[in-house]
């Protein structure tokens, strides 16, 4: 983690449409993949990593398209499949966001975990005492949740930017100490009364009138997300707030004699991140729970770090990216019960996923000299 | 976007998505057993051919654990063995899920009662609430709740909370300790102070004073009502304590906090010969293997006995009730089979048998 060098590529411009680099010879389709060719990575990676996945159920002694096509079809098609898959979506663009923001200013938050904890705890409790308001005790809960996931999110800023802590070190240990404190919370001040007799570690449930529905079969969370990775696009893209944001991570020291306040940026992006995790575990307590336990964080956090990494740090893009591990999430269950595989396929296709994408090695292997240079960058600058 | 400057984060990533992820599933070679699309258990002695399920004629039972695995060693896998004894009796349909994501308990069942499943049991108290609602929704199913206390005014007749008599438990591992004390001195190293804890703890008292009168029992509960199961450290120290006071068997109940004291007595001196450690719910020589030096017993809850009984009372009629109580007893002693004395464990067995067929009374009282 530790090795830092330069890169000499210009700050980059998400979403927009790539320089066309081909000589003009080589007009149409050719120009047109290596053009996009980080998209055509993904698509690459996405078939191998199938097609291993494939291998693995034919060796289960399981026909593997029969295998995929229940996989879709109980996460797609199926009688409210798609309002759960959807479900599951919502949380995973916001933690996918958590990541892409200080990914932009160079810094790496891999403390989505505990800050979606923090908030989720907070936000369900507070929408359970404001649950006499109704639809407004689920705003203030969201609310609530953002401000606790921030507040973990400003400790790791204000020690990276005054401090020089490596954020990486604080936010993992953070995620340990925000497990212990939710923890103790759970089974002391916020336990819920009923379930203080057996000893269940669970707050109060939220009243029927505070909880996040969802309208027309799309989960009020959901739109939430994908509005709000529309806004971070926009603002990452369009305004100077952003502009300071991909100058910094692109070259710190350029950016700091351009005049740009970096510790304030570098506090910023953490802040922001980390609120959108605290919102993403509101939500979940508001919408799927209906309570805080424990078990609400699952594998919410650390799937941000891969869905931030398959959208290549474009908001935009963490909603597909999200949206595929909420199709693998839901459907491996469907998939257990219909062929006997071991719901943790779904693990590995997401880790080969994510190995494919990651390493340079495929982008050579199919553009050779045209490949765009993998150049080993800048992150966690201040070390 | 060409530059990749965050390529540095990969590495990190990776390692870290996939630690994540195998701490939360751990491993499972079980499912491939379990047969295919086309596949049927033939070698289990039932069928995972689910087709015929809407038949009268065919019992059909799932099961749905809580994000575990049915190879933990724990309550998943005692009812999994217990679901599949059932079947292979009933020459039923068993299959089963295991829950990844605490949020898909609604989902996981609905696979079962989608397919017309006659009885879908459900392993553990975090269930308890999913279990009630989809029992609700679907009277035409049976659900079994495994550990699973349901509130006062739960009446319904498709649904029964199987509770085990921790007490009685609790008896014959204290009978056994009473026999099997030279200092005539116990120690309990105890979780939080809640119903079932205490059930063990009295059980434990009662029994250790039936096998033995001199017998003194220190009790010793968790003061905090936070984390009073997952406190190794302050279990270990109670342990040493009791130790330090000439206790030479400790009774460990209560999650990790319970584990801790049993691991602190595995490390003591004379450890396995003149100080002995019991555990508890499930055979903790295998959940606990760090204890197996001192592991005389566990005090144990019969799940997987209870689960095929259970099944059995559902395929052939009604619930005794909205809960059901199992039968508790005392692991199997593995390496110290030849520890204890033959006539110590004649004693025991009888006071096991005589607790299952009622004709003995724990005498505790909460």
């Amino acid at each position: 983690m530790s090795d830092t060098r330069t890169e000499e590529a210009p700050p980059p411009s998400d979403g927009g449409p790539r320089e066309p680099e081909a000589p003009k010879d080589r007009a149409g389709l050719l120009a047109y993949l290596i053009g996009h060719q980080s998209g055509v990575v993904i698509v690459v990676a996405l078939v191998i990593a199938l097609l291993i996945g494939a291998a693995l159920i034919r060796y289960q002694g399981v026909n593997p398209w029969y295998a995929y096509e229940v996989l879709l079809r109980g996460a797609l098609v199926n009688d409210g499949a798609l309002t759960r898959t959807l479900q599951k979506t919502a949380p995973l663009v916001l933690t996918g966001l958590a990541v892409v923001l200080p990914l932009r200013v160079g810094l790496f938050n891999i403390g989505a975990q505990g800050q979606l904890q923090l908030g989720a705890i907070f936000g369900a409790w507070v929408a359970y005492v404001a649950g006499g308001a109704g639809f407004l005790g689920a705003v203030l809960g969201m609310l609530v949740g953002i401000v606790f996931g921030s507040v973990v999110g400003l400790l790791v800023g204000v020690l990276k930017a005054y401090r020089g802590v490596h954020e990486v070190i604080s936010t993992i240990m953070l995620n340990y100490i925000v497990a212990g404190v939710t923890f103790w919370l759970v089974v002391g001040p916020l336990q819920g009364e009923s379930s203080r007799t057996s000893g269940i570690p669970q707050t109060e449930s939220i009243p029927e009138a505070a909880r996040l529905d969802t309208v027309a079969g799309v989960p009020v969370g959901f739109a939430v997300a994908v509005v709000l990775a529309a806004v971070c696009w926009w603002v990452l893209g369009r305004t100077t707030f952003g502009f300071r944001f991909n100058t910094v991570g692109a070259n710190k020291e350029a950016a700091r004699y351009a005049g740009v306040p970096i510790n304030r940026v570098v506090v910023l992006s953490m802040l922001a991140g980390a609120g959108l995790a605290g919102l993403a575990g509101a939500l979940e307590a508001l919408g799927t729970l209906h309570r805080f336990e424990p078990a609400i964080v699952g594998s919410l956090g650390f799937d941000g770090i891969t869905i931030a990494l398959l959208a290549r740090a474009n908001p935009l893009a963490t909603i597909p990216a999200a949206f595929l591990v909420g199709i693998l999430r839901t459907g491996a269950a469907g998939l257990q019960f219909q062929t006997g595989i071991a719901p943790e396929i779904v693990d590995l296709l997401l880790a080969l996923i994510l190995l494919m994408v990651s390493i340079p090695v495929l982008g050579k292997w199919l553009f050779r000299s045209r490949a765009d240079k993998q150049s080993v960058a800048t992150t966690s600058w201040g070390n | 976007m060409k530059s990749t400057r965050y390529l540095v984060a990969v590495p990190a990533a990776l390692a870290l998505a996939l630690a994540g992820c195998g701490g939360s599933t751990g491993t499972s070679g079980a499912g491939g057993d379990t047969g295919s699309d086309t596949g049927s258990g033939d070698t289990a002695g039932y069928s995972t051919d689910d087709s015929n399920c809407a038949d009268e004629e065919v019992f059909c039972i799932g099961l749905v654990t809580d994000t575990g695995n049915v190879d933990d060693k724990s309550f998943n896998q005692s009812a999994h063995e217990g679901a599949e004894a059932a079947a292979t009796e009933l020459e039923g349909v068993y299959k089963y899920i295991e829950t990844q994501d605490a949020k898909d308990y609604a989902a996981n069942m609905a696979q079962f009662t989608d397919n017309s499943y006659d009885a879908i049991v459900t392993v553990g108290f975090l269930m308890t609430e999913a279990t009630v609602a989809a029992a609700e929704e679907n009277p035409e199913t049976k659900f079994i709740g495994v550990d699973q206390g349901y509130p006062e005014g739960t009446e319904l007749t498709n649904l029964t909370g199987l509770i085990f008599p921790e007490d009685q438990a609790g008896y014959a591992a204290g009978f056994l300790a009473g026999l099997m004390t030279e200092t005539d001195k116990l120690g309990q190293v105890l979780g939080q102070e809640i119903p079932p804890v205490q059930k063990f703890a009295k059980g434990f008292e009662n029994g250790a004073k039936a096998a033995n009168d001199a017998v003194s029992v220190q009790t010793v509960y968790h003061p905090a009502g936070d984390n009073a199961f997952n406190d190794p450290v302050w279990g270990a120290g109670e342990a040493r304590k009791q130790l330090a006071q000439d206790v030479d068997v400790v009774f460990g109940a209560g999650g990790n906090t319970g584990n801790g004291a049993l691991q602190e007595v595995a490390k003591a001196d004379g450890a396995g010969e003149s100080v002995y450690c019991i555990g508890v719910d499930t055979d903790q020589w295998d959940t606990v293997p760090q204890a197996q030096p001192c592991l005389i017993t566990s005090a144990m809850k019969l799940i997987t006995k209870g689960v095929t009984d259970t099944l059995m009372t559902a395929e052939s009629g009604e619930f005794e009730g909205v809960q059901t109580v199992g039968e508790a007893g005392i692991a199997p002693y593995h390496d110290f089979e030849d520890t204890i004395p033959d006539d110590v464990k004649s004693q025991v067995e009888e006071i096991v048998a005589q607790l299952q067929d009622g004709s003995l009374e724990t005498g505790v009282t909460l």
